[in-house]
């Protein structure tokens, strides 16, 4: 059995560079003809392509154009002798890289210094063995290599991490304009009708939120309110709460159901939007004020509810257990009346504002809330609202809460029978 | 959260260990599919350290409840802790799934 026949060049195995078919290229660099061509000839017989260059200058030129695997460079030259040529090809950032065998006639620890010191790679004695320089060869390929695919790794990341950041930057803009949009939807602050007052705040966990509120017109003697809760966060609760709000809206209501009665909005609505396979679901209160006597007629699905504050005594919350929407088929909804009179504040909230933790884990929770509600009696109705989210805020010490966190405020400004008659 | 499954004759239990909140769904989630999978006929959720669940929580047993229903199979809630209770209360959660205090009653429930 004769191996050698596939393989006449004994250091063809050595030569390959495993990831391409062509063997490694070795730029040569030397002045003197006879130790070029002799040089040559033994790389050559090793398995390696070999391009020769007779002096530095020429040496750059082809060194940017072949970018060779290895360059072996002479020391002593004319126009350009090795460590020069070294200092120039390292300021080229492609050429950065580079591996740089240098040859020298007199290894002296000084002179190596210095070579090391000006670019070169290794060292390499003119008077070096065929085995010595087959080695330094070897571990310059090897290095070289290496160096090539951490280069091409690197470049690979930058590309993906800019494409990355791209599609992020595209994400984002979606994100905010889908959010602007969703704000567009909530009712303008200041007054809806005359004798009413409206303020609210409100902090989405994430960019979009799924808590969403209203108040509307309903007709002559009425006004509609509601606050409803998607379960979830993000994009996803987002959509489905702009599908429920779509469905809350008075023409559509009036339309279906010829009246705003909040039990039957309810009904509908559980009958409409049933709990997702995911598990999601809304919770929704909904209110109907009757202008001319102050009468608020209300009822909540799983809500946590709403507060009254009447201008005198305690406040109290509007809610009474109920199945949330869809998770019931057969739920059943029933309204509750109180009256507003003048100056009574009515807050519609999410429960994102109250289930804040501290940073030990003890929620800021329903009763605190009430206390600050209770102590802006004197205050503004958005200067209340303000001081429930910088006291909620003080109390998890971050500035974004862990859920969406919202709170509209309605004040009755005067005598809604008076207003209405006047 | 952490969730430890049991064996208690004839149930299985699921000691839940952390907050049951959105961010918890997937383990919550994954552990029950394992129960469901293993013919579990009686469910017993302990949420005896569990501190806080919020609606994403809530809906996650609101759907338990229900595949369970669809399999015959039962669902118990064991010993939550105040505020739990409160805001499960709050979602009419104790008439779809009933609240023990002891692992004993439910289990005495289940083989009445």
């Amino acid at each position: 059995m004769n191996l050698d026949s596939a393989k006449p060049i004994a250091g063809s195995v050595d030569s390959t560079d495993p990831a391409c078919a062509l063997p490694a290229l070795i730029l040569l660099v030397e002045d003197e003809p006879v130790t070029r061509t002799s040089m040559a000839a033994r790389l050559k017989r090793f398995g390696y392509r070999v391009v020769e260059a007779g002096n530095g200058r020429e040496a750059l030129e082809m060194a940017r154009r072949e970018r060779p695997e290895l360059i072996v460079l002479d020391w002593m030259m004319p126009e350009m002798d090795g460590p020069t040529f070294c200092e120039t090809l390292r300021r080229d950032p492609s050429m950065k890289s580079a591996y740089i065998l240098l040859m020298t006639a007199h290894d002296q620890p000084a002179q190596i210094a210095e070579g090391l010191a000006r670019g070169a790679d290794d060292f390499l004695s003119k008077s070096a063995s065929k085995e010595e320089i087959r080695a330094r060869v070897l571990a310059g390929l090897r290095t070289s290599r290496l160096v090539r695919e951490l280069e091409t790794t690197a470049a690979q990341l930058a590309s993906s991490l800019l494409l990355l950041q791209t599609k992020q930057a595209e994400m984002d803009a979606d994100l905010q304009s889908a959010a602007s949009f969703v704000h567009s939807l909530l009712p303008p602050q200041g007054s809806p009708l005359q004798g009413v007052a409206l303020a609210w705040e409100y902090q989405p966990s994430l960019t979009l939120g799924g808590d969403l509120f209203d108040v509307m017109v309903i007709d002559e003697g009425h006004l509609g309110l509601y606050i409803l809760d998607a379960s979830g966060h993000g994009v996803a609760a987002a959509l489905r709460s702009a599908s429920l709000m779509t469905f809350l809206r008075a023409k559509n209501i009036l339309q279906m159901l010829g009246s705003y009665d909040p039990e039957k909005v309810l009904f509908e609505a559980n009958r409409l939007f049933p709990m997702t396979a995911e598990g999601e679901y809304f919770t929704l209160w909904v209110g109907q004020l009757h202008l001319p006597t102050g009468r608020l007629t209300y009822a909540a699905a799983g809500h946590p509810g709403a507060l009254l504050c009447p201008a005198e005594g305690p406040s109290r919350w509007l809610t009474r257990a109920t199945f949330p929407l869809g998770i019931n088929a057969s739920a059943e909804f029933v309204n509750d009346r109180v009256l507003l009179k003048p100056n009574d504040r009515l807050f519609l909230l999410s429960d994102g504002i109250y289930e804040v933790p501290s940073p030990s884990g003890a929620l800021w929770g329903r009763e605190r809330f009430q206390g600050v509600i209770d102590a802006g009696r004197q205050r503004s109705l958005s200067e209340t609202l303000a001081a429930c989210f910088s006291e909620a805020r003080q109390w998890q010490q971050a500035q974004h809460f862990p859920d969406d966190a919202a709170v509209m405020g309605l004040a009755v400004t005067e005598g809604l029978e008076e207003s209405s008659h006047g | 959260m952490t969730i430890t499954q049991r064996a208690v004759k004839e149930a299985t239990v699921l000691d839940l260990k952390g907050d049951l909140t959105y961010s918890n769904r997937a383990a919550f989630k994954s552990a029950v599919e394992q129960v469901k999978n293993a013919g579990c006929r009686h469910l017993i959720i302990n949420l005896e350290h569990v501190r806080f669940m919020d609606s994403s929580g809530l809906g996650l047993l609101a759907l338990l409840s229900q595949t369970f229903k669809v399999q015959q199979a039962q669902v118990s809630l064991l010993k939550p802790q105040s505020y739990v209770r409160e805001i499960m209360s709050l979602a009419n959660i104790p008439k779809m799934i009933s609240i023990y205090e002891t692992e004993g009653d439910a289990l005495a429930v289940r083989a009445a």
